[in-house]
């Protein structure tokens, strides 16, 4: 096992302007599953493939424990990758896709017996040995390509989206099972997916990319709880974050968050954030998470300074709660999750309340999120 | 309703069955002839009205194409010697040389790679006539007139079997490869224990194709060679027939030699084609 170092590492395709990976930096600790997550061409998949020794560095370093390796070939980096459409080779039996790399390595026959036993027993795929690929389901190939990564014994797993050729269900079965199995061998894994659901919960830490860069690297929570920008506040979570457009403006003291429709009191802890932020703007986006916009008689009550309200467009019923859509004179409507049993309709005229503690506040120019520097500075950090 | 709809389907089955089958046989019919008529006797093989089936089958004609020589005193196993050198090495060289280049062309990134593929695809537009004066200049210049290589040289730039094994390759899943780089593969172990397996039924036909056009090939011996001894079975067959036209002694010759010409043909595409349909059921290249 080892860590995994990328200094400055740049990807430049033949006749692109922009490169694909920006100035990547990261550090993957010994041990970790680190989950690298992003929409499709924000250049994850470059990067892995990159430590896999697939695709040139452009610019940069990349070190797999204290070995640099920009000009060592793939087989010599130690490491084993898992294919989004398995890569299993059609014309070897099951045991021969998983013995193919210790064969190619010239590990004695015994052993490498061994290890393929070892290996689909972990995997519960001991029957299917004699099997061709094309025999198999997507799940069990799924597990076959799994065996084969880990029968090497590597330093470094690296996983290209192994999950996304499979139905919901199994899916979410793997995903369990691939936890399971990182726990039991605690080797360093580099895993690349578009699905954020995947991302949170598997990863020790997540590596939110966009168009080439890093935009955070956080733990799932923080990741959730403290977004650095827009994009991560958006990208992570379903529903998506709210996002409604206004000014700060001040009066007797007191910070509100303002717009043609609404004027909700800043709280001072939020306040504190505004009065500090290095560039302080005015214009200013809210984000606030649909589970942070409540209903009820006791909330209106107990928040008045906080009230939303609007007409019902759309009533999503999702069984162990419902989403309401509620029009706030904004382009998009205001997403709430509300518990499953609430008695609203379309066309309804709904009240609710944001729960301003809870909020977050973005630039409008650049969408960064507004914290104080102090606050900014510990969460890139880590 | 249901049984009526099964009954139909059944009958319309049936009526394609033996509609095919008809034609299956009818279709055979030049190759039973030939079968036939290279075991009449000479009586048998002038009777008028002409017959279909052999009455007393016998291996004379064999027996006399055997022990024939030519108007040089060039035994026939001596022509049928050269063939089987010549198909056999030129068949190993051409699928090695164009599996080889295809592979290349299909799966690497090199300077001028669509250039040379341009180059192929433009050659594959030539009349093999148009070729023939080039080819013998290059056969000349080079200097290997009068020896085997003659005969194998010109097959081996062979554009069609490289663009249908462009083709096929260009189907298996770089995923694939790069799984076996990873796995510590060298380019020779990928080419072998993946590329080749996997692109089997293309090279099937073009082994079929290739033995074909090479065993029946009498430009060779006609333009290149002048040395009868190097010469090979067709261009044998071809004067023979030739030099027989109107000999009535020589027809039972022709007959055989007929067969003996088809034969190999037919075992060849039985061989290939069985292991051609076998990989395509079993390769599962597609998920």
């Amino acid at each position: 096992m080892a860590d995994v170092k990328f200094k400055q590492v740049y990807k430049y395709y033949g006749n692109e302007d922009r490169p694909s990976v920006i100035d990547f930096n990261l550090d993957v600790l010994d041990g970790e599953f680190l989950v690298l997550v992003g929409p499709s061409g924000c250049g994850k998949t470059t990067t892995l493939r990159m430590l896999a020794g697939l695709e040139e560095i452009s610019k940069g370093e990349i070190y797999i424990g204290d070995k640099f390796i920009n000009y060592v070939a793939p087989k010599h980096r130690d490491i084993a990758m898992v294919f989004q459409n398995y890569a299993l080779y059609p014309n070897l039996t099951i045991y021969e896709n998983m013995a193919l790399g210790l064969k190619l390595r010239k590990v004695a026959k015994y052993e490498i017996e061994l290890q393929v036993t070892r290996a689909a027993k972990i995997l519960e795929i001991s029957h299917l040995l004699s099997k061709r690929p094309s025999q198999l389901s997507g799940g069990q190939k799924q597990r076959v390509a799994l065996g084969r990564a880990i029968v090497r014994e590597p330093q470094v797993f690296l996983m290209d989206e192994p999950l996304s050729n499979l139905d919901a269900k199994l899916r979410a079965q793997t995903r369990a099972e691939l936890i399971k199995l990182h726990s039991q061998l605690q080797t360093t894994t580099v895993y690349v997916t578009h699905d954020q659901t995947e991302a949170m919960t598997m990863g020790t830490r997540i590596v939110v990319m966009k168009d080439g860069r890093i935009q955070q690297v956080a733990r799932p929570q923080e990741l959730y709880d403290r977004p650095l920008n827009m994009f991560v506040a958006g990208f992570i979570g379903t529903p998506q974050m709210n996002f409604i457009e206004g000014e700060i403006t001040q009066r007797d003291g007191q910070l509100y968050f303002e717009n043609k429709r609404l004027r909700l009191a800043v709280p001072d802890r939020r306040a504190y954030d505004l009065r500090q932020d290095p560039a302080p703007s005015r214009q200013v986006v809210l984000g606030v998470r649909p589970e942070h916009i409540m209903s009820g008689a006791m909330a209106l009550e107990d928040f008045p300074q906080w009230k939303i309200q609007g007409r019902v467009e759309m009533v999503e019923l999702m069984g162990s709660d419902t989403f309401v859509f509620i029009n706030v004179g904004q382009d998009k409507p205001v997403v709430s999750r509300m518990e499953a049993h609430t008695n609203i309709a379309v066309d309804d005229q709904a009240e609710a309340v944001i729960q301003m503690e809870k909020a977050l506040f973005f630039r409008k120019e650049d969408g960064l999120a507004i914290r104080s520097r102090e606050a900014i500075s510990s969460c890139s950090g880590s | 309703m249901h049984v009526m709809t099964t009954r139909k389907v059944r009958l319309g089955r049936l009526s394609l069955l033996i509609a095919l089958t008809g034609l299956a046989l009818f279709m055979m019919l030049p190759i039973v002839f030939l079968f036939n008529h290279a075991f009449k006797p000479l009586n048998e093989l002038f009777l008028f009205p002409p017959r279909f089936l052999v009455s007393n089958p016998t291996a004379q004609n064999f027996e006399r194409l055997w022990n024939a020589t030519s108007d040089d005193l060039v035994p026939f196993t001596r022509y049928l010697f050269n063939s089987v050198i010549v198909v056999s090495t030129t068949l190993v060289a051409v699928v090695v040389v164009s599996s080889m280049a295809a592979y290349a062309l299909a799966k690497f990134k090199f300077h001028f790679r669509s250039v040379i593929m341009s180059l192929i695809y433009v050659s594959l537009m030539f009349a093999a006539e148009t070729v023939q004066i080039p080819r013998y200049l290059i056969i000349s210049g080079i200097g290997v007139s009068d020896t085997y290589f003659a005969h194998i040289l010109p097959f081996i730039a062979a554009p069609v079997s490289v663009f249908l094994l462009i083709q096929f390759i260009g189907q298996i899943p770089d995923s694939l490869l790069e799984a076996a780089k990873i796995d510590g593969a060298t380019e020779w172990t990928m080419f072998m224990r993946i590329v080749v397996p996997l692109a089997a039924p293309a090279i099937s036909t073009v082994a079929i194709l290739t033995f074909q056009a090479v065993w029946g090939d009498t430009e060779a011996s006609t333009l290149y060679i002048h040395e009868e001894t190097l010469k090979t079975l067709p261009y044998y067959i071809q004067t023979l027939s030739q030099a027989t036209q109107n000999a009535v002694s020589g027809q039972g010759m022709i007959a055989a030699a007929g067969l003996m010409m088809f034969v190999p043909n037919l075992i060849v595409f039985l061989l290939f084609q069985n292991r051609v349909m076998e990989t395509m059921v079993n390769s599962g290249i597609k998920e």
